[in-house]
């Protein structure tokens, strides 16, 4: 826990979460409590929710080293995980960290399913402790941001200028949520996320895009139309689904690299 | 048949009373010259837009420059998709409250909702004037058009191979790409069906459905067709100009039915929603030559105010024939949709 706290205060991850919270404007699926813009005030609850969950998490485990599965329901993992504040606090602010808490839970859920040694249980317990960790860890970071204001509130209509380069980082910010839906295993709301990114995103830059290089905008047309629904609609492993989605967070920033220079040399209105 | 030899055979026939505003009032009216923003009056005071998310943060510049130009003027933008906010607007108004001063769609459809609803006021006749003719309606203003045309690889075929009629597209051998899903194209499919009815409309779906290759998109499509995976496609013309913009050598090129939903002019447009001529005013930037020109150069849509100077490579409405259809009456989508569910299409 302290190794993650003390890298999350370098200066290089402490540049990435604040161009992460700031260019993200927050959509949530479910519900979402008021608390998540109140981030300061629930650092308590949150910490002790952090502390339960992964105390919850290490009794089932063992009760899965010293009974076996038939001994618990490995279902509760999920209800641990909804009951908790924490979730849409995380989910809200960095979502990439709350992906991976997903995937460690149904990490732990499909070794104790698949009756897997509980080693390899073990092994994935730690995989979500850590990402706990690091998601309290991102949670603080945010709350520090929202206390000087230089984080938005969540809300659900946008009522600032999107330019065409911070459209490609809420594109960015999308993709993570499909990697986190289908974390969660929901894949059809994972394809409509990338569906309705591709169409209502996407769609409203690729046309400055094209003119700047069109082989870049057929690229990605493939990704968002074949690449990634694919990948998910295949059942490929949450990982492999990140690697799709890294790989067109890297395009798009050169995207953004293009967007912006198409910006700067376009002429005034008046 | 050309667009003007049409208008003139409607006059005619006595057929203008079908029109969007009866044309023998907008032929007689005069023709106004686009006006700059230099002979507008200066904005003071504070006016709600709600903002239809437009081409790619261009409307946002525009309001941006509009708002630079006028200091005491503050302008409070929500933004959202356009079919949402038309359907906040006529909620609000349902509920007895009226958030919104303006309302800037990306697609008439949208506009039409609102205007149904009663919550549009009239269009000055001095703004309407400097609209063309066929683009003139009571109570909103289309601002920039876009126009529906047929994509083809040149390198596969010749424009003479292309019909120029939407209805005999169905019955060629070429090999078609299209987005079915797409809202450009739904609003095409409804022109359709006002102009040919549901039947004929039905039939040409689920005849191009069996030889389309759909897309998700419209740029999709274009891109397919200049790649040859197909030999024409269904789009917006912007595409094709803007793959053109970044692929010189592309082997791609426009073509155009005649007087049909194949060649359909649709809109974006603005309406307001009180009586403040603040509200009229702003209107009256839109329609300025210099964001009609910005629009067209930066965004490659269709001015449609009388004398703007078209940039290089746009299409201009002299050169083709759209067919005469309200725009507004593409705003109810329902229909459409049911019948391109029904047809297997969708």
């Amino acid at each position: 826990m302290k190794a993650v706290f003390k890298s999350a205060t370098t200066l290089g991850v402490s540049l990435l979460l604040v161009s992460a919270f700031v260019a993200q404007p927050a959509f949530a699926n479910g519900p979402i409590g008021e608390h998540v813009n109140h981030l300061q005030a629930n650092i308590k609850d949150y910490s002790e929710e952090v502390e339960w969950m992964i105390g919850k998490v290490d009794t089932m485990v063992s009760n899965y080293e010293s009974k076996g599965a038939k001994a618990i329901k490995s279902d509760d993992l999920i209800e641990y995980w909804e009951s908790v504040k924490f979730h849409s606090a995380i989910e809200t602010n960095f979502v990439p960290v709350y992906a991976s808490i997903w995937q460690g839970i149904y990490g732990v859920k499909m070794a104790i399913d698949n009756n897997k040694p509980a080693t390899e249980a073990r092994k994935e317990q730690q995989a979500m402790n850590a990402a706990l960790w690091q998601g309290l860890g991102a949670v603080k970071l945010a709350a520090q941001f929202q206390q000087k204001g230089l984080l938005a509130n969540v809300k659900a209509t946008a009522t600032t200028s999107m330019t065409q380069s911070a459209t490609i980082d809420e594109i960015k910010h999308k993709l993570d949520r499909v990697i986190a839906k289908y974390a969660e295993r929901l894949s059809d709301e994972a394809t409509s996320i990338v569906h309705d990114t591709y169409l209502h995103l996407f769609e409203g830059v690729e046309g400055t895009l094209i003119e700047q290089d069109a082989k870049l905008v057929e690229i990605l047309e493939k990704d968002f139309n074949v690449t990634l629904p694919k990948a998910i609609s295949d059942n490929k492993s949450v990982d492999e689904v990140r690697e799709v989605v890294s790989s067109m967070h890297t395009k798009l920033d050169r995207a953004k690299v293009l967007l912006e220079k198409a910006e700067k040399a376009r002429k005034d209105v008046f | 048949m050309k667009r003007r030899t049409f208008i003139q055979g409607l006059a005619a026939f006595g057929a203008i009373g079908a029109l969007p505003l009866p044309l023998s009032r907008a032929l007689a009216a005069n023709i106004a010259n686009p006006v700059s923003v230099d002979d507008l009056p200066k904005l003071e005071g504070e006016l709600t837009l709600y903002l239809g998310r437009g081409e790619g943060g261009l409307y946002e510049n525009v309001l941006q420059a509009i708002q630079d130009r006028n200091p005491n003027f503050k302008l409070g933008i929500r933004r959202g998709p356009t079919a949402a906010l038309a359907n906040t607007i006529v909620a609000e108004a349902k509920a007895g409250v009226r958030r919104a001063d303006l309302f800037w769609a990306v697609d008439s459809g949208a506009i039409g909702l609102v205007s149904d609803a009663g919550l549009a006021q009239p269009i000055p006749s001095d703004l309407s004037a400097q609209l063309q003719p066929q683009f003139r309606y009571k109570d909103w203003a289309p601002v920039t058009g876009r126009v529906r045309t047929i994509p083809y690889n040149t390198s596969r075929l010749t424009k003479e191979q292309i019909p120029t009629s939407i209805m005999d597209i169905a019955d060629s051998d070429l090999s078609i790409g299209w987005a079915p899903a797409y809202a450009s194209f739904q609003s095409f499919v409804t022109a359709m069906r006002i102009l040919e009815g549901d039947d004929k409309t039905a039939k040409w779906l689920k005849k191009i459905k069996k030889r389309a290759k759909t897309y998700a998109g419209e740029l999709g499509v274009v891109m397919a067709v200049e790649r040859g995976e197909v030999d024409i496609g269904f789009a917006n013309h912007y595409y094709t100009l803007r793959l053109k913009s970044g692929k010189p050598d592309a082997k791609l090129d426009l073509a155009f039915t005649q007087q049909d939903a194949g060649c359909l002019v649709n809109a974006s447009g603005i309406l307001a929603l009180n009586d403040d001529p603040l509200a009229t005013h702003f209107m009256r930037y839109l329609l300025s030559i210099e964001v009609q020109g910005y629009l067209a150069r930066e965004a490659y849509e269709i001015p449609l105010v009388n004398g703007v100077p078209l940039p290089e490579g746009l299409p201009s409405l002299a050169n083709i024939s759209p067919p005469k259809v309200d725009l507004t009456q593409l705003a109810d989508l329902r229909p459409t949709i049911a019948l391109m569910r029904n047809s297997g299409v969708l």
